[in-house]
């Protein structure tokens, strides 16, 4: 009997690997419910009881969540999202959103779309803010929005604690993406940076781009990032908006453009590698020369240092 | 072509409005009430008036939401759009604050601005909560003036409303009414994505609002009955704004092709007790494509055959609709199952697949006692193939796909 228990386990086993062998035939790949948070559980928390059942959205449900706002997470490349309550005796509750985005730099993005400049930050994941009731934050690939009701005045302790157990679950707190580092750090407004994850500026053919805002010498501007996959990527999009823009040239080379947008007034621009970095709002020709030179610096440092990185490294001096 | 008992035809029978009636109303039924002029750029404007508010509209305006650009507000004004639609939760504010920054350059009587706000809500239910009280919203449309930098807000929606409970919820309504006394909001407005004509019709019989803003496009099953109260509202002298004309981001995605934003849009425009579409446009050529739709509001022959095919191309994706529930006899979870369907086959999820399989408390032999599926789905899934196609997934051990 064992022994045909052990046939009939091998043969149940085997025509499940033929199922999902088949199933990846037709298009569908082995990939686990989560990436990093994919396996994501809501931590335990004493005093307080999760209340109800942990609710699931994905992206074609995520608009029974939240309505007309899930078409922004769409673009962002929103992957899943994992909501769960909780309650103490006192019948105050939290509640916990994870919202779990197709990359780190992604999560970023729509984090830095709903965070505030002068909200008050906090310490937890790689960043997050708390105001009246609210605590938000972001952790390696998710977003992470919690809120309370009747908690009290312990209301702001009681959330980042529920806070970093999340991010503890979460098995990381990831960081800001580096990059942001190579933006010149010279008037630049302290968590202003931004990530639009599409169609940059209103133009399709700008993918993606990062951004900051600052004011120097009385001036209000913004410096943006494109990067590209590679150099053509970015020769692409030189010719594209040059094309757009009505300033059609023979042979889109490497360097600095300064031209008039219809819909953006100056823009000047440099492109190097698989980099295109530029100033808008900014009519102080100098002051741009200036501020874009400071970018071209921390985007050569930011090279050296990712060199450096990637070099292989020296044997062990005790080795020797 | 069988496939589950209906034919391409039958689905044509079986969509609400199929395609000869209202579905292309002619171009001389689109009521000439409106007037045109060509003012920026050359750009021809179709206005219309909102109801009784009494404020003269383009047919096309700007939905904000989706973006982030200030250049891109400045362009929509200059070409002529008049309307900006945003909400106090799209961006935590500050998608207000952006267009607040654009606006302070402008003439108070150049622009009109619509926002809005959902009460807290039982997800399950549509009612609202014991935290969406008068003073929670009366916060809400401060905090949108505060956003703005406005001394009032042209129209104010009552966002999200899904059942007749929640259109007449007084804390919200009475919250309304005192700001509409204070000035801070000129005209109130209730906005719905989700069982619309039952929140429409209440909005009328409220007799409480002077707008609706609600979720109309030419691929939605229950169009029929959204356009039916959309006369009634309009004949109650309510001003009538569409969003989501296309879908939505989230419709657009589940098309194997994307709809063309014309075609959709001037669907949208033959009904003429609608009054203006808010677009959801994130680039300029977006933006002057939807403009465009101004020039010739009347569907070509090309574009009718465009919204044919797009309505009828059913992908992956169940609507929800729920009519296949009544349909099976084990009462199945049809909707669900055709979800689990479409995470292996839309999305490769298949833990995630699996996950829902489990928590749906299936019977062991799922379709095991029928000959043959009596469900027809409404947009001609073969409901039971997907089924049986889908269920094996359910005893594959989970450690195989996780």
């Amino acid at each position: 009997m064992k022994k045909f228990r052990a046939v009939q386990k091998a043969c149940f086993l085997f025509f499940s690997f033929l199922l999902i062998g088949w199933m990846l035939g037709n298009g569908a790949s082995l990939w686990a419910s989560g990436g990093e948070g994919g396996a994501y559980s809501f931590p335990e928390m004493a005093g307080w009881k999760q209340s109800g059942e942990i609710q699931i959205y994905s992206r074609t449900n995520l608009y029974d969540y939240i309505n007309g706002g899930a078409d922004l997470y769409l673009k962002y490349d929103f992957q899943e999202l994992k909501v769960a309550e909780y309650e103490n005796d006192r019948k105050a509750s939290v509640t916990i959103e994870v919202y779990r985005h197709e990359t780190p730099v992604h999560a970023f993005g729509i984090y830095s779309q709903e965070r505030l400049g002068n909200a008050n930050y906090l310490e937890v994941g790689a960043q997050g803010y708390s105001e009246k009731g609210v605590l938000n934050f972001l952790a390696a690939d998710c977003y992470v929005k919690m809120s309370s009701v009747d908690v009290g005045p312990e209301e702001r302790e009681v959330l980042l604690a529920f806070a970093k157990k999340v991010v503890e679950n979460l098995g990381g707190k990831g960081s800001l993406p580096s990059i942001l580092s190579s933006f010149p750090r010279e008037g630049e407004k302290k968590n202003s940076e931004k990530f639009i994850a599409r169609e940059f500026l209103g133009y399709a053919f700008f993918h993606s781009a990062f951004t900051a805002d600052y004011e120097l010498s009385g001036k209000k501007f913004k410096l943006f990032l494109i990067e590209g996959t590679d150099q053509k990527d970015c020769r692409n999009m030189v010719q594209e908006y040059l094309k757009h823009t009505e300033n059609l040239q023979n042979k889109v080379e490497e360097g600095r453009y300064q031209l008039k947008d219809p819909y953006h007034g100056g823009m000047d621009f440099y492109w190097k590698g698989n980099y295109i970095w530029g100033a808008l709002d900014l009519d102080d020709e100098t002051l741009r020369s200036m501020v874009l030179k400071l970018f071209a610096e921390g985007l050569e440092n930011k090279k050296i240092n990712n060199d450096n990185r990637n070099k292989p490294s020296l044997p062990q001096a005790a080795g020797y | 072509m069988a496939d589950n008992g209906m034919d391409r035809r039958d689905f044509m029978k079986s969509t609400a409005a199929g395609f000869g009636g209202f579905f292309f109303l002619s171009s001389n039924e689109i009521k000439p009430e409106e007037t045109t002029k060509k003012p920026l750029k050359e750009q021809k404007i179709i206005y219309r008036t909102l109801g009784k508010t009494g404020i003269k509209l383009p047919a096309i305006n700007m939905g904000v939401m989706n973006s982030s650009n200030p250049n891109l507000v400045r362009a929509a004004l200059n070409s002529g759009m008049v309307l900006l639609d945003t909400a106090t939760t799209y961006q935590r504010g500050t998608n207000e604050a952006m267009i607040g920054e654009v606006i302070k350059e402008r003439p108070r009587d150049s622009y009109v601005i619509a926002t809005k706000a959902h009460p807290p809500e039982n997800r399950s239910t549509g009612l609202y909560t014991k935290e969406a009280t008068e003073e929670d919203y009366q916060k809400k449309i401060d905090a949108s003036l505060k956003n703005l930098g406005l001394d009032y807000i042209d129209i104010y929606h009552h966002h999200g409303a899904s059942v007749r409970e929640s259109v007449l919820y007084e804390p919200v309504m009475k919250a309304l009414e005192k700001a509409k006394k204070a000035g801070k909001i000129r005209f109130i407005g209730i906005s719905t994505h989700k069982n619309e004509p039952e929140v429409i019709q209440a909005a009328v019989d409220s007799k409480f609002y002077d707008v609706i803003l609600t979720t109309y496009n030419f691929k939605q099953k229950h169009q029929v009955e959204i356009r039916e109260t959309i006369a009634k509202a309009a004949a109650a002298g309510m001003g009538v704004i569409v969003m989501k004309a296309m879908g939505g981001v989230q419709l657009q995605e589940r098309a194997e092709k994307p709809v063309e934003p014309v075609p959709a849009l001037k669907w949208v425009l033959q009904d003429s007790n609608v009054h203006t579409i808010i677009a959801g446009f994130t680039t300029f050529d977006q933006m002057n494509l939807d403009l465009s739709v101004m020039e010739n509001p009347t569907l070509t022959q090309s574009e009718k055959a465009h919204l044919q095919w797009a309505a009828f191309q059913t992908g992956l994706y169940c609507q929800g609709c729920g009519q296949c529930l009544m349909q099976c006899p084990e009462e199945l979870p049809i909707p669900d199952l055709m979800r689990a369907y479409m995470y292996v086959y839309g999305y490769r999820n298949l833990s995630h697949s699996q996950d829902l399989l489990l928590s749906l408390n299936l019977p062991p032999r799922v379709c095991g006692d029928c000959a043959e599926c009596p469900v027809k789905c409404s947009i001609g899934f073969n409901v039971s193939r997907k089924i049986q196609d889908v269920i094996r997934l359910r005893d594959v051990p989970a450690e195989f796909i996780a």
